[in-house]
Protein backbone atom coordinates (compact mmCIF):
# COMPACT_ATOMS: atom_id res chain seq x y z
CA UNK A 1 0.00 0.00 0.00
CA UNK A 2 1.15 3.49 -0.70
CA UNK A 3 1.58 5.74 2.30
CA UNK A 4 1.58 9.12 0.54
CA UNK A 5 -1.44 11.35 0.12
CA UNK A 6 -3.93 10.47 -2.57
CA UNK A 7 -3.61 12.28 -5.88
CA UNK A 8 -6.00 12.78 -8.72
CA UNK A 9 -4.27 12.77 -12.09
CA UNK A 10 -5.73 14.81 -14.92
CA UNK A 11 -5.70 12.42 -17.86
CA UNK A 12 -7.50 14.81 -20.16
CA UNK A 13 -5.92 16.17 -23.28
CA UNK A 14 -3.14 18.69 -22.83
CA UNK A 15 -1.81 20.74 -25.68
CA UNK A 16 1.92 21.16 -26.18
CA UNK A 17 3.20 24.51 -24.99
CA UNK A 18 6.94 23.82 -24.89
CA UNK A 19 9.61 24.95 -27.29
CA UNK A 20 9.57 23.92 -30.93
CA UNK A 21 12.78 23.01 -32.68
CA UNK A 22 14.16 24.57 -35.83
CA UNK A 23 14.77 23.18 -39.26
CA UNK A 24 18.18 21.69 -38.50
CA UNK A 25 16.79 19.71 -35.58
CA UNK A 26 14.05 18.36 -37.84
CA UNK A 27 16.66 17.38 -40.42
CA UNK A 28 18.62 15.79 -37.58
CA UNK A 29 15.60 13.67 -36.68
CA UNK A 30 15.45 12.29 -40.22
CA UNK A 31 19.22 11.74 -40.16
CA UNK A 32 19.03 9.78 -36.89
CA UNK A 33 16.17 7.71 -38.25
CA UNK A 34 18.28 6.97 -41.33
CA UNK A 35 21.19 5.84 -39.16
CA UNK A 36 18.88 3.52 -37.20
CA UNK A 37 17.46 2.05 -40.39
CA UNK A 38 20.94 1.59 -41.89
CA UNK A 39 22.14 -0.34 -38.85
CA UNK A 40 18.86 -2.11 -38.12
CA UNK A 41 18.60 -0.45 -34.69
CA UNK A 42 15.19 -0.69 -33.05
CA UNK A 43 14.21 -3.38 -35.52
CA UNK A 44 14.18 -7.16 -35.41
CA UNK A 45 17.24 -9.38 -35.57
CA UNK A 46 16.67 -10.00 -39.27
CA UNK A 47 17.13 -6.31 -40.03
CA UNK A 48 20.50 -6.31 -38.33
CA UNK A 49 22.07 -9.31 -40.06
CA UNK A 50 22.87 -7.84 -43.47
CA UNK A 51 24.25 -4.46 -42.38
CA UNK A 52 26.41 -5.78 -39.57
CA UNK A 53 27.67 -8.73 -41.62
CA UNK A 54 28.71 -6.49 -44.50
CA UNK A 55 30.19 -3.83 -42.24
CA UNK A 56 32.06 -6.62 -40.46
CA UNK A 57 33.41 -7.89 -43.77
CA UNK A 58 34.77 -4.41 -44.48
CA UNK A 59 36.33 -3.93 -41.06
CA UNK A 60 37.24 -7.30 -39.57
CA UNK A 61 39.90 -8.35 -42.11
CA UNK A 62 41.97 -5.28 -41.26
CA UNK A 63 41.61 -5.99 -37.56
CA UNK A 64 42.65 -9.61 -38.14
CA UNK A 65 45.65 -8.54 -40.19
CA UNK A 66 46.75 -6.11 -37.51
CA UNK A 67 46.34 -8.76 -34.80
CA UNK A 68 48.33 -11.20 -36.91
CA UNK A 69 50.97 -8.55 -37.44
CA UNK A 70 51.09 -7.92 -33.70
CA UNK A 71 51.44 -11.53 -32.62
CA UNK A 72 52.93 -13.36 -35.58
CA UNK A 73 54.70 -10.61 -37.45
CA UNK A 74 57.70 -10.25 -35.11
CA UNK A 75 58.46 -13.96 -35.41
CA UNK A 76 58.45 -13.98 -39.19
CA UNK A 77 60.59 -12.54 -41.88
CA UNK A 78 59.29 -9.05 -42.75
CA UNK A 79 59.29 -10.07 -46.40
CA UNK A 80 56.85 -12.89 -45.73
CA UNK A 81 54.18 -10.82 -44.01
CA UNK A 82 53.29 -7.32 -44.91
CA UNK A 83 50.21 -5.30 -44.03
CA UNK A 84 48.32 -3.85 -47.00
CA UNK A 85 48.78 -0.20 -47.89
CA UNK A 86 45.97 2.26 -47.25
CA UNK A 87 45.05 2.21 -50.92
CA UNK A 88 45.41 -1.55 -51.33
CA UNK A 89 42.90 -2.25 -48.58
CA UNK A 90 40.13 -0.67 -50.66
CA UNK A 91 40.68 -3.36 -53.31
CA UNK A 92 39.25 -5.76 -50.74
CA UNK A 93 36.88 -3.46 -48.90
CA UNK A 94 35.21 -2.16 -52.04
CA UNK A 95 33.22 -5.39 -52.42
CA UNK A 96 31.52 -5.40 -48.97
CA UNK A 97 31.05 -1.63 -49.10
CA UNK A 98 29.34 -1.82 -52.50
CA UNK A 99 27.23 -4.75 -51.30
CA UNK A 100 26.32 -2.81 -48.17
CA UNK A 101 25.19 0.10 -50.34
CA UNK A 102 23.19 -2.21 -52.62
CA UNK A 103 21.49 -4.12 -49.81
CA UNK A 104 20.93 -1.47 -47.14
CA UNK A 105 20.53 1.89 -48.90
CA UNK A 106 17.18 0.91 -50.48
CA UNK A 107 15.77 0.58 -46.95
CA UNK A 108 16.03 4.33 -46.53
CA UNK A 109 13.76 5.17 -49.45
CA UNK A 110 11.86 2.17 -50.85
CA UNK A 111 9.65 1.42 -47.77
CA UNK A 112 8.68 5.09 -47.52
CA UNK A 113 7.46 4.93 -51.12
CA UNK A 114 5.85 1.51 -50.81
CA UNK A 115 3.98 2.31 -47.60
CA UNK A 116 2.91 5.80 -48.69
CA UNK A 117 4.84 7.54 -45.90
CA UNK A 118 6.13 10.19 -48.31
CA UNK A 119 2.75 11.93 -48.16
CA UNK A 120 3.25 12.41 -44.43
CA UNK A 121 6.69 13.93 -44.95
CA UNK A 122 5.07 16.26 -47.50
CA UNK A 123 2.70 17.59 -44.84
CA UNK A 124 5.47 18.22 -42.30
CA UNK A 125 7.52 21.39 -41.92
CA UNK A 126 10.36 20.03 -44.02
CA UNK A 127 11.14 20.22 -47.72
CA UNK A 128 11.81 17.29 -50.05
CA UNK A 129 15.44 18.43 -50.08
CA UNK A 130 15.53 18.18 -46.27
CA UNK A 131 14.22 14.64 -46.50
CA UNK A 132 16.52 13.29 -49.17
CA UNK A 133 19.49 15.30 -47.91
CA UNK A 134 19.11 13.89 -44.41
CA UNK A 135 18.66 10.37 -45.75
CA UNK A 136 21.77 10.83 -47.91
CA UNK A 137 23.75 12.15 -44.96
CA UNK A 138 22.59 9.26 -42.75
CA UNK A 139 23.65 6.51 -45.10
CA UNK A 140 26.78 8.41 -46.03
CA UNK A 141 27.70 8.67 -42.36
CA UNK A 142 27.44 4.93 -41.84
CA UNK A 143 29.37 4.21 -45.02
CA UNK A 144 31.96 6.80 -44.08
CA UNK A 145 32.46 5.10 -40.74
CA UNK A 146 32.85 1.75 -42.46
CA UNK A 147 35.40 3.20 -44.87
CA UNK A 148 37.39 5.12 -42.29
CA UNK A 149 37.48 2.58 -39.49
CA UNK A 150 39.86 0.03 -41.09
CA UNK A 151 42.15 2.82 -42.30
CA UNK A 152 42.18 4.32 -38.83
CA UNK A 153 43.03 0.90 -37.34
CA UNK A 154 45.90 0.53 -39.80
CA UNK A 155 47.20 4.02 -39.12
CA UNK A 156 47.09 3.58 -35.36
CA UNK A 157 48.82 0.23 -35.60
CA UNK A 158 51.54 1.64 -37.87
CA UNK A 159 52.10 4.43 -35.37
CA UNK A 160 52.24 2.05 -32.42
CA UNK A 161 54.48 -0.38 -34.28
CA UNK A 162 56.96 2.31 -35.26
CA UNK A 163 60.18 2.53 -33.29
CA UNK A 164 59.37 6.14 -32.52
CA UNK A 165 55.63 6.84 -32.81
CA UNK A 166 56.16 10.58 -32.54
CA UNK A 167 58.51 10.59 -35.49
CA UNK A 168 56.12 8.36 -37.42
CA UNK A 169 53.26 10.80 -36.87
CA UNK A 170 55.42 13.75 -37.88
CA UNK A 171 56.53 11.98 -41.06
CA UNK A 172 53.12 10.54 -41.98
CA UNK A 173 50.61 13.17 -40.86
CA UNK A 174 49.46 13.59 -44.46
CA UNK A 175 48.06 10.06 -44.44
CA UNK A 176 45.19 11.19 -42.23
CA UNK A 177 43.66 13.75 -44.62
CA UNK A 178 44.27 11.32 -47.45
CA UNK A 179 42.36 8.46 -45.87
CA UNK A 180 39.64 10.84 -44.75
CA UNK A 181 39.31 12.12 -48.32
CA UNK A 182 39.43 8.61 -49.80
CA UNK A 183 36.66 7.43 -47.47
CA UNK A 184 34.60 10.51 -48.25
CA UNK A 185 34.86 9.89 -51.99
CA UNK A 186 33.93 6.21 -51.68
CA UNK A 187 31.05 7.05 -49.34
CA UNK A 188 29.69 9.91 -51.46
CA UNK A 189 29.79 7.95 -54.72
CA UNK A 190 28.25 4.73 -53.37
CA UNK A 191 25.62 6.56 -51.29
CA UNK A 192 24.49 8.76 -54.16
CA UNK A 193 24.39 5.92 -56.66
CA UNK A 194 22.54 3.57 -54.30
CA UNK A 195 19.92 6.13 -53.26
CA UNK A 196 19.46 7.26 -56.85
CA UNK A 197 18.79 3.69 -58.00
CA UNK A 198 16.53 3.11 -54.98
CA UNK A 199 14.38 6.11 -55.84
CA UNK A 200 13.10 4.22 -58.88
CA UNK A 201 11.83 1.21 -56.94
CA UNK A 202 9.18 0.66 -54.33
CA UNK A 203 10.58 -2.73 -53.38
CA UNK A 204 13.94 -3.08 -51.76
CA UNK A 205 14.78 -6.28 -53.66
CA UNK A 206 14.35 -4.57 -57.04
CA UNK A 207 16.58 -1.70 -55.97
CA UNK A 208 19.24 -4.08 -54.69
CA UNK A 209 19.25 -6.09 -57.93
CA UNK A 210 19.36 -2.88 -59.99
CA UNK A 211 22.28 -1.52 -57.96
CA UNK A 212 24.19 -4.78 -58.26
CA UNK A 213 23.48 -4.82 -61.99
CA UNK A 214 24.88 -1.31 -62.37
CA UNK A 215 28.03 -2.29 -60.46
CA UNK A 216 28.64 -5.71 -61.98
CA UNK A 217 27.61 -4.97 -65.56
CA UNK A 218 29.65 -1.78 -65.41
CA UNK A 219 32.62 -3.75 -64.11
CA UNK A 220 32.26 -6.32 -66.86
CA UNK A 221 32.06 -3.69 -69.59
CA UNK A 222 34.94 -1.73 -68.10
CA UNK A 223 37.03 -4.88 -67.76
CA UNK A 224 36.41 -5.90 -71.37
CA UNK A 225 37.22 -2.40 -72.61
CA UNK A 226 40.43 -2.34 -70.61
CA UNK A 227 41.67 -5.84 -71.42
CA UNK A 228 40.50 -6.43 -74.97
CA UNK A 229 40.64 -3.00 -76.59
CA UNK A 230 43.00 -0.10 -76.72
CA UNK A 231 42.84 3.58 -77.49
CA UNK A 232 41.18 6.59 -75.94
CA UNK A 233 37.65 5.30 -76.48
CA UNK A 234 38.36 2.04 -74.71
CA UNK A 235 40.06 3.90 -71.88
CA UNK A 236 37.02 6.12 -71.47
CA UNK A 237 34.66 3.13 -71.48
CA UNK A 238 36.77 1.44 -68.81
CA UNK A 239 35.64 4.17 -66.42
CA UNK A 240 32.13 2.69 -66.27
CA UNK A 241 33.58 0.07 -63.94
CA UNK A 242 32.69 2.05 -60.85
CA UNK A 243 34.50 -0.16 -58.29
CA UNK A 244 37.68 -0.03 -60.34
CA UNK A 245 37.34 3.72 -60.86
CA UNK A 246 36.87 4.13 -57.12
CA UNK A 247 39.94 2.04 -56.34
CA UNK A 248 41.97 4.02 -58.89
CA UNK A 249 40.77 7.27 -57.33
CA UNK A 250 41.70 6.09 -53.87
CA UNK A 251 45.20 5.10 -55.01
CA UNK A 252 45.56 8.50 -56.63
CA UNK A 253 44.52 10.21 -53.40
CA UNK A 254 47.18 8.23 -51.50
CA UNK A 255 49.75 9.10 -54.16
CA UNK A 256 50.24 5.49 -55.27
CA UNK A 257 51.68 5.13 -58.74
CA UNK A 258 49.85 2.50 -60.75
CA UNK A 259 49.99 1.48 -64.36
CA UNK A 260 46.39 2.16 -65.32
CA UNK A 261 44.91 3.15 -68.70
CA UNK A 262 43.25 6.18 -67.13
CA UNK A 263 44.90 8.16 -64.35
CA UNK A 264 43.32 8.05 -60.91
CA UNK A 265 42.84 11.80 -61.04
CA UNK A 266 40.72 11.52 -64.16
CA UNK A 267 38.74 8.67 -62.58
CA UNK A 268 38.16 10.85 -59.53
CA UNK A 269 36.89 13.74 -61.64
CA UNK A 270 34.58 11.39 -63.53
CA UNK A 271 33.19 9.97 -60.30
CA UNK A 272 32.66 13.38 -58.74
CA UNK A 273 30.92 14.63 -61.89
CA UNK A 274 28.73 11.55 -61.99
CA UNK A 275 27.89 11.99 -58.31
CA UNK A 276 26.86 15.60 -58.77
CA UNK A 277 24.63 14.74 -61.73
CA UNK A 278 22.99 11.80 -59.94
CA UNK A 279 22.53 13.86 -56.76
CA UNK A 280 20.77 16.61 -58.73
CA UNK A 281 18.59 14.03 -60.44
CA UNK A 282 17.83 12.39 -57.08
CA UNK A 283 16.73 15.70 -55.58
CA UNK A 284 14.45 16.47 -58.54
CA UNK A 285 12.96 12.99 -58.42
CA UNK A 286 12.40 13.13 -54.67
CA UNK A 287 10.73 16.50 -55.05
CA UNK A 288 8.26 14.96 -57.48
CA UNK A 289 7.73 11.83 -55.38
CA UNK A 290 7.15 13.69 -52.13
CA UNK A 291 4.76 16.24 -53.59
CA UNK A 292 2.85 13.43 -55.31
CA UNK B 1 -9.65 35.36 -37.98
CA UNK B 2 -10.39 32.49 -40.34
CA UNK B 3 -8.02 29.54 -40.01
CA UNK B 4 -8.17 28.83 -43.73
CA UNK B 5 -9.02 31.20 -46.53
CA UNK B 6 -9.33 30.34 -50.20
CA UNK B 7 -9.61 33.36 -52.46
CA UNK B 8 -10.50 32.93 -56.14
CA UNK B 9 -8.55 29.67 -56.06
CA UNK B 10 -8.04 28.10 -59.47
CA UNK B 11 -6.03 25.02 -60.31
CA UNK B 12 -5.93 23.07 -63.56
CA UNK B 13 -4.22 19.81 -64.43
CA UNK B 14 -3.81 19.74 -68.19
CA UNK B 15 -7.27 20.25 -69.61
CA UNK B 16 -9.00 19.41 -66.32
CA UNK B 17 -10.00 22.37 -64.14
CA UNK B 18 -9.87 20.92 -60.63
CA UNK B 19 -10.80 24.21 -58.93
CA UNK B 20 -12.43 27.11 -60.67
CA UNK B 21 -12.20 30.43 -58.84
CA UNK B 22 -13.29 29.03 -55.48
CA UNK B 23 -13.53 31.33 -52.45
CA UNK B 24 -14.40 30.27 -48.93
CA UNK B 25 -13.25 30.59 -45.35
CA UNK B 26 -12.97 27.97 -42.64
CA UNK B 27 -13.15 28.98 -38.99
CA UNK B 28 -12.51 27.08 -35.79
CA UNK B 29 -14.44 23.87 -35.20
CA UNK B 30 -15.04 20.83 -37.35
CA UNK B 31 -15.65 21.50 -41.01
CA UNK B 32 -16.61 19.05 -43.70
CA UNK B 33 -15.19 19.50 -47.18
CA UNK B 34 -17.91 17.65 -49.02
CA UNK B 35 -18.08 16.60 -52.63
CA UNK B 36 -18.06 13.67 -54.98
CA UNK B 37 -14.92 12.29 -56.62
CA UNK B 38 -13.30 14.98 -58.76
CA UNK B 39 -15.06 17.78 -56.89
CA UNK B 40 -11.72 19.35 -55.93
CA UNK B 41 -11.45 18.28 -52.30
CA UNK B 42 -7.99 16.70 -52.47
CA UNK B 43 -6.70 19.54 -54.65
CA UNK B 44 -7.94 22.01 -52.04
CA UNK B 45 -6.14 20.13 -49.26
CA UNK B 46 -2.90 20.01 -51.26
CA UNK B 47 -3.15 23.72 -51.94
CA UNK B 48 -3.64 24.43 -48.24
CA UNK B 49 -0.70 22.17 -47.41
CA UNK B 50 1.43 24.10 -49.88
CA UNK B 51 2.10 21.04 -52.00
CA UNK B 52 0.63 22.59 -55.13
CA UNK B 53 0.89 26.06 -56.63
CA UNK B 54 -2.44 27.62 -57.58
CA UNK B 55 -2.80 28.86 -61.15
CA UNK B 56 -4.43 31.95 -59.69
CA UNK B 57 -5.87 33.05 -56.40
CA UNK B 58 -4.47 32.26 -52.99
CA UNK B 59 -4.73 29.67 -50.22
CA UNK B 60 -4.00 31.03 -46.76
CA UNK B 61 -3.40 28.97 -43.64
CA UNK B 62 -3.42 30.75 -40.27
CA UNK B 63 -3.12 34.05 -42.05
CA UNK B 64 -0.09 33.06 -44.14
CA UNK B 65 0.18 32.05 -47.74
CA UNK B 66 0.41 28.27 -47.79
CA UNK B 67 3.30 28.37 -50.28
CA UNK B 68 5.31 31.03 -48.49
CA UNK B 69 7.06 28.76 -46.01
CA UNK B 70 7.01 25.19 -44.79
CA UNK B 71 7.07 26.58 -41.23
CA UNK B 72 3.29 26.99 -41.25
CA UNK B 73 3.08 23.20 -41.32
CA UNK B 74 4.40 23.05 -37.74
CA UNK B 75 0.82 23.94 -36.78
CA UNK B 76 -1.00 21.81 -39.35
CA UNK B 77 -1.75 18.09 -39.24
CA UNK B 78 -2.67 15.82 -42.12
CA UNK B 79 -3.99 12.29 -42.39
CA UNK B 80 -4.24 11.07 -45.98
CA UNK B 81 -6.89 8.70 -47.25
CA UNK B 82 -4.51 6.03 -48.47
CA UNK B 83 -2.24 3.78 -46.40
CA UNK B 84 0.68 5.78 -45.06
CA UNK B 85 2.02 3.76 -42.14
CA UNK B 86 5.28 1.79 -42.20
CA UNK B 87 4.60 -1.85 -41.41
CA UNK B 88 7.64 -2.85 -39.39
CA UNK B 89 7.65 0.04 -36.92
CA UNK B 90 5.67 0.40 -33.70
CA UNK B 91 3.05 3.14 -33.42
CA UNK B 92 4.89 4.70 -30.46
CA UNK B 93 8.17 4.93 -32.35
CA UNK B 94 6.51 6.21 -35.50
CA UNK B 95 4.53 8.91 -33.74
CA UNK B 96 7.56 10.08 -31.78
CA UNK B 97 9.45 10.35 -35.06
CA UNK B 98 6.63 12.27 -36.73
CA UNK B 99 6.55 14.62 -33.74
CA UNK B 100 10.30 15.22 -33.96
CA UNK B 101 10.21 16.10 -37.65
CA UNK B 102 7.30 18.40 -36.87
CA UNK B 103 9.41 20.39 -34.43
CA UNK B 104 9.09 18.76 -31.01
CA UNK B 105 12.22 17.95 -28.95
CA UNK B 106 12.93 14.24 -28.46
CA UNK B 107 11.66 13.84 -24.91
CA UNK B 108 8.49 15.81 -25.56
CA UNK B 109 7.96 13.85 -28.76
CA UNK B 110 8.02 10.51 -26.92
CA UNK B 111 5.66 11.75 -24.23
CA UNK B 112 3.26 13.26 -26.75
CA UNK B 113 3.31 10.05 -28.79
CA UNK B 114 2.21 7.96 -25.83
CA UNK B 115 -0.32 10.54 -24.72
CA UNK B 116 -1.98 10.88 -28.11
CA UNK B 117 -2.05 7.11 -28.59
CA UNK B 118 -3.84 6.84 -25.25
CA UNK B 119 -6.41 9.37 -26.36
CA UNK B 120 -7.16 7.47 -29.57
CA UNK B 121 -7.44 4.20 -27.65
CA UNK B 122 -4.20 2.52 -28.71
CA UNK B 123 -2.12 2.84 -25.56
CA UNK B 124 -1.98 -0.89 -24.90
CA UNK B 125 -1.04 -1.65 -28.49
CA UNK B 126 1.51 1.11 -28.96
CA UNK B 127 4.58 -1.12 -29.10
CA UNK B 128 3.14 -3.51 -31.67
CA UNK B 129 4.36 -3.25 -35.24
CA UNK B 130 1.74 -1.41 -37.26
CA UNK B 131 1.72 -4.06 -39.97
CA UNK B 132 -0.29 -6.21 -37.54
CA UNK B 133 -2.99 -3.56 -36.94
CA UNK B 134 -6.59 -3.79 -38.13
CA UNK B 135 -8.02 -1.17 -40.50
CA UNK B 136 -9.71 0.63 -37.62
CA UNK B 137 -6.48 0.76 -35.61
CA UNK B 138 -4.58 2.09 -38.61
CA UNK B 139 -7.16 4.85 -39.06
CA UNK B 140 -6.65 5.79 -35.43
CA UNK B 141 -2.88 5.90 -35.84
CA UNK B 142 -3.34 8.07 -38.93
CA UNK B 143 -5.43 10.43 -36.83
CA UNK B 144 -2.91 10.29 -33.97
CA UNK B 145 0.06 11.18 -36.18
CA UNK B 146 -1.88 14.18 -37.45
CA UNK B 147 -2.36 15.37 -33.86
CA UNK B 148 0.93 14.38 -32.24
CA UNK B 149 2.58 17.79 -32.70
CA UNK B 150 -0.50 19.58 -31.33
CA UNK B 151 -1.54 21.38 -34.50
CA UNK B 152 -4.01 24.23 -34.65
CA UNK B 153 -5.82 22.55 -37.51
CA UNK B 154 -5.75 19.03 -38.93
CA UNK B 155 -6.86 17.84 -42.36
CA UNK B 156 -8.40 14.37 -42.41
CA UNK B 157 -8.92 12.88 -45.85
CA UNK B 158 -11.78 10.34 -45.79
CA UNK B 159 -11.15 9.34 -42.15
CA UNK B 160 -13.86 6.66 -42.13
CA UNK B 161 -12.77 4.93 -45.33
CA UNK B 162 -12.80 1.16 -44.97
CA UNK B 163 -14.45 1.14 -41.54
CA UNK B 164 -17.48 -0.94 -40.61
CA UNK B 165 -20.52 0.93 -39.19
CA UNK B 166 -19.36 0.58 -35.59
CA UNK B 167 -15.82 1.65 -36.41
CA UNK B 168 -17.16 4.56 -38.41
CA UNK B 169 -19.30 5.73 -35.51
CA UNK B 170 -16.37 5.45 -33.10
CA UNK B 171 -14.09 7.36 -35.45
CA UNK B 172 -16.63 10.17 -35.85
CA UNK B 173 -17.06 10.35 -32.07
CA UNK B 174 -13.29 10.55 -31.73
CA UNK B 175 -13.19 13.37 -34.25
CA UNK B 176 -15.90 15.18 -32.30
CA UNK B 177 -13.75 14.83 -29.18
CA UNK B 178 -10.68 16.15 -30.96
CA UNK B 179 -12.61 19.16 -32.19
CA UNK B 180 -14.26 19.70 -28.82
CA UNK B 181 -12.12 18.55 -25.89
CA UNK B 182 -8.75 18.86 -27.63
CA UNK B 183 -9.53 22.23 -29.17
CA UNK B 184 -7.96 21.25 -32.47
CA UNK B 185 -9.91 22.39 -35.49
CA UNK B 186 -10.57 19.70 -38.04
CA UNK B 187 -11.26 19.70 -41.76
CA UNK B 188 -12.74 16.43 -42.98
CA UNK B 189 -12.58 15.79 -46.69
CA UNK B 190 -15.29 13.29 -47.52
CA UNK B 191 -17.94 12.29 -50.00
CA UNK B 192 -20.13 10.85 -47.22
CA UNK B 193 -22.90 13.27 -46.25
CA UNK B 194 -23.68 11.20 -43.17
CA UNK B 195 -20.18 11.77 -41.81
CA UNK B 196 -20.57 15.51 -42.21
CA UNK B 197 -24.02 15.54 -40.61
CA UNK B 198 -22.78 13.52 -37.64
CA UNK B 199 -19.42 15.11 -36.98
CA UNK B 200 -19.19 18.58 -38.49
CA UNK B 201 -20.20 22.03 -37.34
CA UNK B 202 -19.95 23.56 -40.79
CA UNK B 203 -19.58 22.40 -44.35
CA UNK B 204 -18.04 23.53 -47.61
CA UNK B 205 -19.66 21.77 -50.55
CA UNK B 206 -17.68 21.49 -53.77
CA UNK B 207 -18.97 20.18 -57.06
CA UNK B 208 -16.84 19.82 -60.20
CA UNK B 209 -14.33 22.37 -58.97
CA UNK B 210 -16.90 24.99 -58.02
CA UNK B 211 -18.22 26.07 -54.66
CA UNK B 212 -21.76 24.83 -54.29
CA UNK B 213 -22.55 25.93 -50.76
CA UNK B 214 -20.93 26.78 -47.48
CA UNK B 215 -22.36 27.31 -44.03
CA UNK B 216 -23.30 25.72 -40.73
CA UNK B 217 -24.43 22.10 -40.96
CA UNK B 218 -27.39 22.93 -38.73
CA UNK B 219 -28.52 25.35 -41.41
CA UNK B 220 -28.70 22.55 -43.92
CA UNK B 221 -30.53 20.14 -41.63
CA UNK B 222 -33.04 22.50 -40.06
CA UNK B 223 -36.66 21.53 -39.59
CA UNK B 224 -39.11 22.13 -42.42
CA UNK B 225 -42.84 22.88 -42.32
CA UNK B 226 -43.52 19.39 -43.56
CA UNK B 227 -44.87 16.93 -40.99
CA UNK B 228 -44.04 13.26 -41.27
CA UNK B 229 -46.46 10.78 -39.70
CA UNK B 230 -45.85 7.05 -39.56
CA UNK B 231 -48.66 4.71 -38.47
CA UNK B 232 -48.54 1.03 -37.65
CA UNK B 233 -52.24 0.61 -38.48
CA UNK B 234 -55.02 2.66 -40.12
CA UNK B 235 -52.93 4.85 -42.41
CA UNK B 236 -55.54 4.78 -45.17
CA UNK B 237 -58.39 5.72 -42.81
CA UNK B 238 -56.37 8.55 -41.28
CA UNK B 239 -55.51 9.92 -44.71
CA UNK B 240 -59.17 9.82 -45.69
CA UNK B 241 -60.18 11.54 -42.43
CA UNK B 242 -57.63 14.30 -42.99
CA UNK B 243 -58.90 14.91 -46.51
CA UNK B 244 -62.45 15.24 -45.14
CA UNK B 245 -61.12 17.89 -42.73
CA UNK B 246 -59.67 19.89 -45.62
CA UNK B 247 -56.03 18.78 -45.41
CA UNK B 248 -54.08 17.22 -48.28
CA UNK B 249 -51.90 14.39 -46.97
CA UNK B 250 -49.59 12.42 -49.25
CA UNK B 251 -49.80 8.72 -48.50
CA UNK B 252 -46.85 6.38 -49.04
CA UNK B 253 -47.58 2.99 -47.47
CA UNK B 254 -47.79 3.55 -43.73
CA UNK B 255 -46.28 6.99 -44.04
CA UNK B 256 -48.15 10.28 -44.38
CA UNK B 257 -46.68 13.69 -45.09
CA UNK B 258 -48.45 16.98 -44.59
CA UNK B 259 -47.09 20.17 -46.12
CA UNK B 260 -47.21 23.60 -44.48
CA UNK B 261 -48.74 22.46 -41.21
CA UNK B 262 -49.95 24.93 -38.56
CA UNK B 263 -50.59 24.51 -34.86
CA UNK B 264 -54.30 23.72 -35.46
CA UNK B 265 -53.36 20.96 -37.89
CA UNK B 266 -51.69 19.04 -35.05
CA UNK B 267 -55.01 19.02 -33.14
CA UNK B 268 -56.86 17.94 -36.26
CA UNK B 269 -54.38 15.13 -36.85
CA UNK B 270 -54.72 13.92 -33.25
CA UNK B 271 -58.51 13.84 -33.52
CA UNK B 272 -58.49 12.06 -36.86
CA UNK B 273 -56.10 9.37 -35.64
CA UNK B 274 -58.31 8.73 -32.61
CA UNK B 275 -61.50 8.66 -34.66
CA UNK B 276 -60.03 6.37 -37.32
CA UNK B 277 -58.47 4.00 -34.78
CA UNK B 278 -54.99 4.55 -36.16
CA UNK B 279 -51.89 3.39 -34.25
CA UNK B 280 -49.32 6.17 -34.26
CA UNK B 281 -45.67 5.09 -34.49
CA UNK B 282 -43.83 8.34 -35.25
CA UNK B 283 -44.68 12.01 -35.71
CA UNK B 284 -42.02 14.60 -36.42
CA UNK B 285 -41.26 17.60 -38.58
CA UNK B 286 -39.21 16.65 -41.63
CA UNK B 287 -35.64 17.98 -41.78
CA UNK B 288 -33.59 19.13 -44.69
CA UNK B 289 -30.66 16.91 -45.48
CA UNK B 290 -27.29 17.72 -46.97
CA UNK B 291 -28.40 15.68 -49.97
CA UNK B 292 -30.81 18.51 -50.76
CA UNK B 293 -27.80 20.72 -51.44
CA UNK B 294 -27.09 18.81 -54.60
CA UNK B 295 -30.68 19.02 -55.81
CA UNK B 296 -31.29 22.70 -55.11
CA UNK B 297 -30.18 25.54 -57.27
CA UNK B 298 -26.36 25.61 -57.33
CA UNK B 299 -23.98 28.34 -56.17
CA UNK B 300 -26.07 29.32 -53.18
CA UNK B 301 -24.32 30.22 -50.01
CA UNK B 302 -25.86 30.33 -46.61
CA UNK B 303 -26.11 33.86 -45.38
CA UNK B 304 -24.67 33.07 -41.99
CA UNK B 305 -21.24 32.05 -43.24
CA UNK B 306 -21.05 33.37 -46.74
CA UNK B 307 -17.60 33.42 -48.25
CA UNK B 308 -16.20 36.79 -49.26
Amino acid sequence: MTSGPAEIFDLGYHGYEGERTGRWARRGAIWRDGIRISLGLGRGVGAKVAPWLLLGLALVPMVVLVVVAAFVGPATNPDDFELPSYGDYYEWAMVPLALFAAVVAPLLICPDRRDGVLSLYAARPITPLDYVGARWAAFGTVLLGAAWAPEAVLFVWNALDAEQPGTFLADNWDVVPRFLAAGAVVSAVLTTLALFVSSFATRRAYATVAMLAVVFIGSAIGGIAENDFSGGGADAVSLVSLPQSLVDSVHWIFGDELDRPVSGGVALLWLLGLTVVLAGWLVRRTNRLVRG
Amino acid sequence: MALLRAHELTKTFGSVRALDGVSFEIDEGITGLLGSNGAGKSTSLKLFLGLLDPDSGSAEVLGRDARSSSEVRTRVGYAPEHDCLPRNVSAAEFLAYMARISGLPSTAARLRASDVLRHVGLFEERYRQMGTYSTGMKQRVKLAQALVHDPVIAFLDEPTAGLDPLGRREMLELIRRVGGDFGISIVISTHLMGDVERACDSVVVLDAGRLLRTGAVSGFTEETETLEVELLEGADAVAEGLRRRGLAPALDGRRLTLEAVTGDDYDTLRDVIVDAGGVLYRLAPARHSLADVFTREPAQTSEAEAAP
